[in-house]
């Protein structure tokens, strides 16, 4: 193990990990403001990538050009499908359910995420095949070789995720700060009621509040489509679960603390996975297969001893 | 709904209606016997007609009541127009689809006969005459009278004998035709029973005195009925489906707690019990343990697990519980799958699992050999199946003991309301820590009797999703269906979530899709289940029930 290597490491860390603080952005909103956790959030990030390979593939005039000019068309579709999802399940699912007992709603959100994976699974067509998917469908790659930085390799692939990461999350700090209803959005996750009595449209806040998360999902699960070269309509499942450990991990309902926890979650599971094949008696549990068991034992040990989380406050319980 | 008509033509029109539904079942629906059932005899009512005379008889009993004929009328205590109404709708729903069922299957309408064809008729007029009359539901029900202690326990056991006898209906049904056409009539007939006051009245004698032992001595005779294996299996896997929904539904049910990991445990005490079953696949190369000792095991290895999930998160808020028991049961089947010796250490066999676990032998009983008791052969899984109502018996036991004990108020004041509760002096970490300890070892204890069962212990039983249950998704929506915070809640979801799957195999590949959408369903339109506990109903449709309603049931609770 050479200090290249452990670079290697951490860039690979760094990527999956700004990919995982995409989707926890969406799960920290809501949650911010509503006190659920939107279970379909996995699927609503599935979505994203299956609208953008939907583009692509029924597309041809998309096939003629580099994938680098497809990229916005495939990006728009994406989002677009992954937002209508997200805005719907919002208005028909858990609006009528915002005043039932808590159960009521999680129960709902695994529902929608059962059902969401299974549409996909049932109906996802491509050109020239029968309707339905079983196995993982292959996503179109970016040309060119993969970069060497000093020893580090780094695919183009990865480089964007990166720098879409890093350019949502400045949006997303410019929009919740900045812009009215960012305002509206902060103001409403800290006490609803009053918000609504300062006239606050507070159901508008929460529908921009879903449609926020779902076009930062969307856009992680493009990157993601482009970086493993394949996507798969149960992908939604392992993801919304890390995206959910990121959002606890930074401190649930802190956006900015779920992208930290995301980075946090992705290097640790990238190194675990990496260095502890090199350690004498942990050896047996390094390698990719254990890795969903790492961040799972983070996820434990972080609520354990910091259980608001990085940069969470504790607050009280609002009634 | 109701239909505008003269009470006369109603009654008319009811009376028509009843009568041919139950002689039309005597006559040939169809001419070939392809259809399941045969239904081609004259005078001998078979396969699907049954339920239509079934629900027939339902119907012309409540109608009987309906016209105020004398006896009968105390059989729908509530009210009997509206249980007419619903038992019309069952003799219609089953009727019209087995017509419905055999045009389509033989290919045309033509292969209806004229007996098919005016059992749809009857039924139309049925329904359409049971809709005419007019209500008569009685505004608070009279108190039913009490009889003789020996009567209303034999009440009790026909009862719960014809509840077996519709479900082991249901259980042998041989094609999909067939259980279509049950389960409109069973779930309308329900309804027909639950307005007209029926399920009320026997609720109340159960409570008087708590015989559950009737419910399991109803529930005994089934491998009575059975001759050969095929079925006695099937029971077999709703027995620990339910099993383990009933642990499950402590948790959810009794305390709020999502867990949706919860088939991880079940998985726990499988391979706790595969490990020390004396298996050669087995990495204990050892004689195979008791199972006494293998059933403690599975339920204290399983504890364990359970107390190392729940210690941590059960301080916090209640979401952080449901997402790190769905990390957990994601990471009991990853860890199984790899603790192969060569991408981990040497455990569990990897994703092939621990096969060929021997059957259990208990106090020289051999669960595998069949036996004769009284005269009836019992085969391996009729011995399962006793066994596995023992298991249930002792879950039905440690829910009902402890939901009735102080800490079962404190679990259900903590669901109610935590923070009133934890006011009111209850430490909820300590209460809700037992209650998902209590949970995880009953699961555990199923799994151990599952895991020789099934002569195995594999990685993909034990999933958070799958087609067929148990995996967590249905475990939870078994109890959620059903009815959280009851018993009899579970196993009716249970069995349902059993047969629909299994006897509907041509939607498999739309089979989870129909299922996320039920939950969606089921939670906007039915968040109490189709059993509904008492303080659940009220308190998801408050605004439905009225001030004496309520104090009454306040006034049940208290007692």
């Amino acid at each position: 193990m050479t200090f290249t290597d452990f670079l290697q490491l951490l860039t690979d860390g760094l990527v999956l990990g700004s990919m995982y603080g995409l989707i926890a952005v969406g799960y920290t909103m809501v949650y911010g403001i509503l006190q659920i956790i939107n279970f379909a959030h996995g699927e609503i990030f599935m979505l994203g990538g299956f609208g953008a390979l939907f583009a692509y593939a029924w597309v041809p005039a998309l096939h003629e050009i580099s994938l680098w000019a497809a990229l916005p068309v495939m990006l728009v579709v994406g989002v677009l499908v992954s937002v209508t999802a997200a805005v719907a399940a919002e208005r028909f699912t858990y609006r009528p359910l915002r005043n039932a007992p808590r159960l009521a709603p999680l129960i709902t959100a695994i529902g929608l995420s059962l059902f969401l994976q299974q549409v996909v699974f049932n109906f996802f067509t491509l050109p020239g095949e029968s309707m339905g998917i079983t196995a993982p469908v292959p996503f179109p790659q970016l040309d060119g070789g993969p970069l060497r930085l000093g020893g580090v390799t780094v695919s183009y692939a990865a480089i964007l995720t990166l720098v879409v990461a890093a350019g949502a999350m400045t949006g997303l700090t410019y929009f919740v700060g900045r812009t009215r209803t960012g305002r509206a959005m902060q103001a409403t996750a800290q006490d609803p009621k009053t918000a609504r009595l300062m006239g606050i449209d507070t159901d508008r806040v929460i529908v921009v509040a879903f449609a926020v998360g779902a076009v930062l999902a969307a856009v992680a699960c493009l990157t993601q489509g482009l970086r493993l070269g394949s996507i798969s309509y149960n992908m939604g499942f392992i993801a919304g679960l890390k995206g959910f450990t990121a959002a606890v991990l930074g401190g649930i309902g802190n956006i900015r603390g779920a992208m930290l926890g995301g980075v946090v979650l992705g290097v640790a599971e990238s190194l675990a996975s990496g260095l502890l094949p090199h350690l004498p008696s942990l050896q047996m549990f390094g390698g990719s297969v254990w890795k969903d068991v790492w961040a799972f034992v983070i996820l434990i040990v972080v609520l354990l001893i910091r259980p608001q989380g990085l940069l969470g406050e504790r607050i009280a319980d609002r009634a | 709904m109701t239909i505008k008509m003269s009470s006369r033509v109603a009654q008319a029109l009811t009376a028509t209606g009843a009568a041919l539904t139950l002689a039309s079942p005597f006559l040939a629906w169809t001419w070939t016997a392809a259809y399941p059932g045969n239904l081609t005899l004259n005078g001998y009512p078979g396969g699907s007609q049954v339920v239509t005379l079934v629900t027939g008889l339902l119907a012309t009993m409540f109608a009987a009541a309906a016209f105020g004929v004398p006896g009968v009328r105390r059989l729908a205590p509530a009210g009997a127009v509206r249980a007419l109404r619903a038992a019309s709708l069952a003799a219609l729903t089953t009727t019209w689809v087995t017509v419905a069922a055999i045009a389509i299957t033989l290919g045309g309408a033509v292969n209806v006969e004229p007996g098919g064809w005016l059992a749809a008729v009857a039924v139309l007029l049925l329904a359409t005459g049971a809709h005419a009359l007019a209500d008569d539901t009685a505004e608070s029900p009279p108190k039913g009278v009490r009889l003789p202690w020996a009567v209303e326990v034999a009440l009790i056991t026909v009862v719960f004998l014809a509840a077996m006898f519709v479900l082991t209906y249901g259980i042998t049904t041989d094609s999909a035709e067939d259980f279509l056409a049950f389960l409109p009539a069973a779930g309308f007939g329900a309804r027909a029973l639950s307005v007209a006051g029926v399920t009320r009245r026997i609720s109340e004698i159960n409570a008087r005195h708590r015989v559950a032992v009737a419910a399991l001595a109803s529930a005994l005779v089934f491998p009575f009925t059975q001759t050969g294996d095929q079925y006695t299996a099937i029971a077999d896997n709703i027995l620990v489906f339910a099993a383990v929904a009933l642990g499950l539904n402590i948790v959810v049910g009794l305390v709020g707690l999502l867990d949706l990991g919860y088939v991880a445990f079940l998985g726990t005490g499988a391979y706790s019990a595969a490990l020390v079953s004396g298996s050669t696949f087995s990495t204990f190369h050892i004689a195979p343990w008791p199972f006494w000792a293998t059933a403690l095991l599975g339920m204290g290895v399983s504890l364990l697990a359970g107390l190392i999930i729940g210690a941590p998160t059960l301080r916090l808020h209640g979401d952080y519980l449901a997402i790190v028991t769905l990390g957990f049961g994601e990471i009991f089947r990853i860890t199984v799958n790899n603790l192969d010796g060569t991408s981990g250490p040497s455990l569990t066999n990897g994703p092939n699992g621990i096969n060929a676990i021997p059957d259990i032998e208990l106090f020289g009983f051999d669960f595998g050999a069949p036996h004769t008791i009284l005269g009836v052969s019992f085969g391996r899984f009729a011995n399962y199946y006793l066994l596995l109502l023992a298991v249930i018996a002792v879950i039905v036991f440690v829910y009902a003991r402890a939901g009735d004990s102080r800490v079962g108020r404190a679990w259900i004041a903590l669901r109610e309301d935590e923070k009133a509760a934890t006011a009111m002096g209850i430490e909820g970490f300590r209460f809700k820590l037992l209650a998902f300890g209590l949970g995880a070892s009953l699961a555990g204890l199923a799994g151990t009797v599952m895991a020789h069962l099934q002569t195995n212990a594999v990685p993909d039983n034990y999933k958070f999703a799958d087609t067929a249950p148990p995996n967590s998704a249905f475990l939870l929506a078994a109890v959620v269906l059903g009815g959280m915070g009851t018993i009899s809640g579970p196993l009716v979801g249970a069995a349902l979530l059993y047969l629909i799957p299994a006897k509907f195999e041509f939607f498999n590949r739309y089979q989870m899709m129909l299922f996320g959408l039920a939950l969606i369903v089921m939670m906007r339109f039915r968040p109490e289940g189709l059993v509904p506990d008492r303080k659940h109903q009220l308190e998801f449709h408050d605004e439905q029930v009225s001030g004496a309603e309520a104090r009454q049931v306040a006034a049940e609770a208290t007692v």
